[in-house]
């Protein structure tokens, strides 16, 4: 991800400016030093850029509970400057929380958790604003039910299911209430070594997911400018030094052009034909040692790869929220309507700018550099009038026009890229999800049924199950049977000796060259039951780091609406140190 | 404050402190092994008997530290050759902006053991290599957080040559990590039984290199006019002046030679940051990250000296960018691994090989990955990069044959101060 190649000339110059004491950043020269909060944020500025920074500090998260996990995860966001962050806990700080919480102390025993959790964490960084919050739940959502509203992000770990269901059926069903929409939800229950998350969201949408497709160069369908260049140039009267720095673009275009021009217009085919196509690229070589050349054989497929709108972007197109835009649509949907209209004329994406390095020379490198810039711009502009058409359209206020269109350059440089995920309501799994998960990935189910049924034993008893207790083992076991018995599943058998290896097929993640037999689903059943039973109500250090690690990530890119985030329920086994997700 | 002290606890300890860790020691689980001893006797081991070294006090160590006091080990060793950077603080969580400046090994200590009452962390502030093998030799276990593939590759030879195979305490557990951006990966290395550091050099990033050529005559990316003024220029303008990338000054004196250079060229996007990104290698790194990768190491270094669960067998790969992915599988050994595998390499040459070739061919190989290696065959210097006298006497070497230079299945000795070992070549001519 630090090649060369992938780095575009705008992100390295675009990442970098500085920040006012508002908070809010202002591009400055970029040659001056950077000042102490550049500085401090250098290392993560480098992924997410100005324009993640500014959300990550413009978000309020709120945290539910005071746990290890709780505040491993908060570490992870303090550090890197969100803009707030809530935690919510009405208990006292136990000897046992002062035992394996990073953000508690021995002199912390007795007092409020919420509030000796928010001194620590708020140590870590002066810029990060901080609230502890005594209140239950309950009594929060019964006083103030816009309070959860003026937060961009909720989590909740190890929560009682009897909190849980009302906490998570409020924040999906008011997720459309205006002007303040509820925010998603983040779910995550653990157990000595298992653990599980997931998050609950109506929509993501995303413009920059750091995709690692390149945007096509468009080889096979060149712009006049680019065609002229490449069929101008006189390959047979050049010097050696001259052959040996033509960018291996130009030389594409060149060799397509005339291999066309002998096809009927038909770039290469068959094998046989792209074989064709790369020895005439290697007979164009005046001398054996010609790196151009070489470049040019290594990127031919660019030359019969077809340029067009590719079909998952196409496939946003069909989304309702991006077919009936209106003044109330996001500008990311404003946006994309604007796309399917362009790429509906033009049968291509707007074109991209980035050129990657390549052996050539400086001048002739630059010019082929200055043929895309320019392009690129002309192509912008005309995507930009679509745009402004299509806010005429919906009668857009100002405030969403200037967005939206401050939004269209990063939006058509990643428009490879574009994302839209639909996300689930948290709740019950459905039976037919679930029996294709048991077929993928039976591991990852196994645990996640475990960790449902110490849920659903917490929520019938009224208490969590006690420490190795036999009973309360068997009525998880029990709970877990009639789930999926409910779901129509059907044990399978023991398997023979003989037959061993045969139904590893279906896994992908498991290894083939392992001796022993795989288990069978309902030996990993007891297995991952058999932890939970172990260590139902562990909250184990290591176990709450790898979480708050995990679901720190997910938050960072829920909230700076870059990278993609998790989609279903991610498990975590320690005890195989493995991580999975499922769709249930 | 609570008076919970019990009389019967050790020091630092409380009734209940290890309430959510020794779930998992006072009972086996189904997946534990027999040699697992539950309760008092492994309890006992963890808190009154192991010493653990952390190598690195940084982004991975500061998580490392904290998770192996939380979760029991109490006499934890911790090495650092660093001081406190401003930029260290976006997730080196156990310093704060007064600490710019000082040993990261022992404020990182300091603070942990403030933290974590009954914890013992002694902190080295120095390099790996002042230690010796007695020094090594009293661990049970190594966890390391390093940033550099040369003191990676140091540690892992040190500990793969401390293996005497009479003496079954001499094979120490190295337990690595590793974190760029939203990717990372943890592994077990059991010196000499598993695949050691050295065996998967092939699967490091290849580091990027930009041609001289390309820098001094065909700058195309702000990255080459950069490289020109910190390859080039500075110790033409500064004679033997060394380049100090953690000056400001210094980086700014590049960035505006860079910047000169650029417009000349008509080339865009030289800043600041990318001058400095450049120049100190910079990689991108998130608190996030290294939370996973460091608890991924302390949970299989707490498996290994606890056999409370199976440990790791013996690779993690993780990436965060596209959803959450994982990969855990066994990294295979390979036999002719020069730390572990103890063979010599035999690579076949062409009759018209001078010497300058096979040092060129060395320098590229993606699993040898040396720098400025001296040569010598049978006792007798090839060519040496040093003292300069030995030098000047051997580059004529340089342009001369090596079949003139070592006999068919001759055997070359390498060595490099980038390289932990000597390297043995056996050529063949073809």
């Amino acid at each position: 991800m630090n090649s060369p190649e992938a780095r575009t000339l705008e992100s390295a110059t675009a990442a970098f400016v500085s920040f006012t004491p508002q908070g809010t950043m202002t591009p400055v020269n970029a040659g001056s030093v950077p000042d102490n909060k550049t500085r401090r944020y250098d290392r993560q500025l480098r992924l997410w850029a100005a324009s993640g920074q500014n959300a990550l500090e413009s978000a309020r998260v709120l945290v539910i509970s005071g746990s290890a996990t709780s505040t491993s995860i908060l570490k992870n966001l303090v550090l890197p400057g969100i803009g707030h962050f809530t935690i919510l806990d009405a208990e006292k700080v136990t000897p046992e929380d002062a035992g394996n919480n990073f953000f508690l102390h021995q002199s912390s025993i007795g007092k409020s958790r919420a509030e000796e959790a928010v001194k620590y964490l708020a140590e870590l960084n002066d810029s990060v604003e901080s609230v502890a919050d005594t209140s239950t739940l309950a009594n929060i959502i019964l006083k103030d039910p816009t309070y959860l509203a003026s937060f961009t992000l909720v989590i909740a770990h190890n929560m009682s299911t009897l909190d849980l269901v009302p906490l998570s059926t409020l924040l999906w069903e008011n997720a459309h209430n205006k002007p303040n929409p509820s925010p998603p939800l983040i779910v995550i229950r653990s157990a000595g070594f298992l653990a599980e998350f997931a998050v609950q969201f109506h929509e993501h949408t995303i413009i920059d997911s750091h995709t690692e497709a390149l945007p096509s160069l468009r080889i096979d369908k060149p712009f006049p400018d680019l065609e002229t260049h490449a069929l101008a140039l006189e390959f047979e009267n050049m010097d050696l030094t001259d052959h040996g720095h033509v960018p291996y673009v130009v030389i594409l275009v060149r060799a397509l052009h005339e291999w066309k021009q002998k096809h009927d217009g038909s770039p290469p085919k068959t094998y046989a034909e792209k074989k064709e196509f790369k020895s005439q690229l290697t007979n164009m070589k005046k001398k054996i040692d010609e790196e151009n050349f070489d470049e040019a054989v290594a990127q031919a497929y660019r030359a019969w790869t077809a340029t067009s709108v590719p079909r998952e972007i196409e496939a946003l197109f069909s989304d309702p929220a991006c077919t009936n835009v209106t003044s109330e649509s996001t500008p990311f949907f404003l946006l994309l309507h604007a796309l399917s209209h362009y790429t509906r004329r033009t049968g291509l994406l707007p074109l991209s700018s980035t050129l990657p390095d390549m052996k050539s020379d400086t001048t002739s490198y630059i010019h082929l550099q200055n043929l895309y810039k320019t392009r690129a711009r002309e192509e912008l502009e005309d995507f930009a009038k679509v745009v402004s058409g299509v806010l005429d359209e919906v009668n857009a206020p100002q405030e969403l026009r200037t967005t939206v269109e401050g939004l269209i350059d990063e939006f058509v440089r990643n428009a490879h890229g574009l994302k839209v995920m639909r996300g689930r309501r948290w709740g019950d799994d459905d039976d037919g999800a679930l029996l294709a998960a048991i077929a993928s990935y039976p591991a990852h189910v196994a645990t996640h049924l475990a960790l449902s049924a110490l849920y659903s034993f917490e929520k019938s008893q009224g208490r969590y199950p006690t420490i190795g207790s036999a009973d309360d083992l068997g009525a998880m076991t029990a709970w877990v049977r009639e789930r999926l018995g409910k779901a129509g599943w059907v044990e399978e058998p023991d398997p023979e000796p003989q037959n061993a290896g045969i139904e590893v097929d279906a896994e992908d993640e498991e290894d083939e060259d392992a001796p022993e037999p795989e288990p069978t689903f309902w030996k990993r059943v007891q297995n991952a039951l058999g932890e939970v039973a172990r260590a139902p109500t562990s909250d184990l250090p290591t176990t709450a780091a790898f979480l708050g690690g995990l679901v720190a990530q997910e938050a960072i890119k829920l909230v700076t609406k870059q990278y993609v985030p998790l989609e279903g329920v991610c498990v975590v086994d320690l005890v195989a140190s493995t991580t999975g997700v499922i769709t249930v | 404050m609570a008076e919970v002290v019990a009389p019967n606890q050790p020091s630092g300890d409380w009734q209940g402190k290890y309430y959510h860790v020794d779930q998992v020691l006072e009972t086996p689980g189904p997946r534990t092994s027999d040699a697992f001893a539950a309760g008092d006797q492994v309890k006992g081991f963890l808190r009154n008997q192991s010493k653990i070294l952390v190598i690195g006090a940084g982004g991975l160590g500061c998580e490392i530290l904290a998770n192996l006091a939380l979760m029991g080990f109490k006499d934890i060793h911790v090495i650092d050759m660093d001081t406190i950077d401003i930029s260290n603080l976006n997730r080196q969580f156990l310093f704060r902006p007064k600490d710019v400046g000082k040993p990261k090994a022992t404020v990182a200590a300091e603070f942990v053991m403030q933290r974590v009452p009954g914890v013992t962390v002694t902190p080295y502030y120095g390099k790996i290599q002042d230690k010796d093998d007695d020094y090594y030799m009293q661990f049970n276990i190594v966890v390391c957080g390093l940033d550099s593939v040369e003191a990676r590759r140091w540690i892992n030879a040190t500990l793969v040559n401390l293996v005497d195979e009479s003496n079954p305490d001499s094979l120490k557990p190295l337990i690595d990590g590793g974190t760029e951006g939203f990717k990372g990966q943890a592994r077990v290395i059991f010196p000499g039984v598993t695949s050691c550091y050295e065996c998967s050099l092939d699967m490091l990033n290849k580091p990027v290199a930009f041609p001289i050529c390309t820098i001094a005559n065909t700058p195309r990316l702000p990255e080459h006019c950069i490289e020109w003024a910190s390859v080039l220029e500075w110790p033409r303008v500064h004679g033997s002046k060394k380049l100090d990338t953690d000056d400001p000054e210094h980086i700014t004196w590049l960035y505006n030679i860079a910047s000169t250079r650029a417009q000349e060229f008509k080339i865009e996007g030289v800043t600041w940051a990318l001058t400095q990104g450049v120049v100190k290698n910079i990689i991108p790194a998130i608190a996030s990250t290294n939370a996973i990768i460091a608890a991924s190491c302390c949970n299989e270094a707490f498996k290994l000296a606890t056999q409370c669960a199976p440990y790791l067998n013996n690779y993690f790969m993780f990436i965060g960018t596209e959803g959450i992915y994982s990969y855990t599988f066994e990294h295979q050994r390979r036999p002719e691994c020069p730390v572990c595998g103890g063979e010599t390499i035999d690579v076949q040459i062409g009759k018209e090989w001078t010497l300058e070739k096979l040092m060129e061919w060395l320098l590229e190989k993606q699993d040898i990955q040396i720098k400025k290696p001296s040569l010598s065959t049978d006792g007798k210097p090839l060519y040496y990069q040093g003292p300069p006298q030995l030098e000047e006497a051997t580059r004529p070497n340089l342009e001369k044959l090596l079949s003139d230079l070592v006999p068919n299945e001759g055997e070359i000795s390498v060595t490099s101060t980038s390289l932990p070992f000597t390297l043995t070549l056996r050529v063949t001519y073809t």
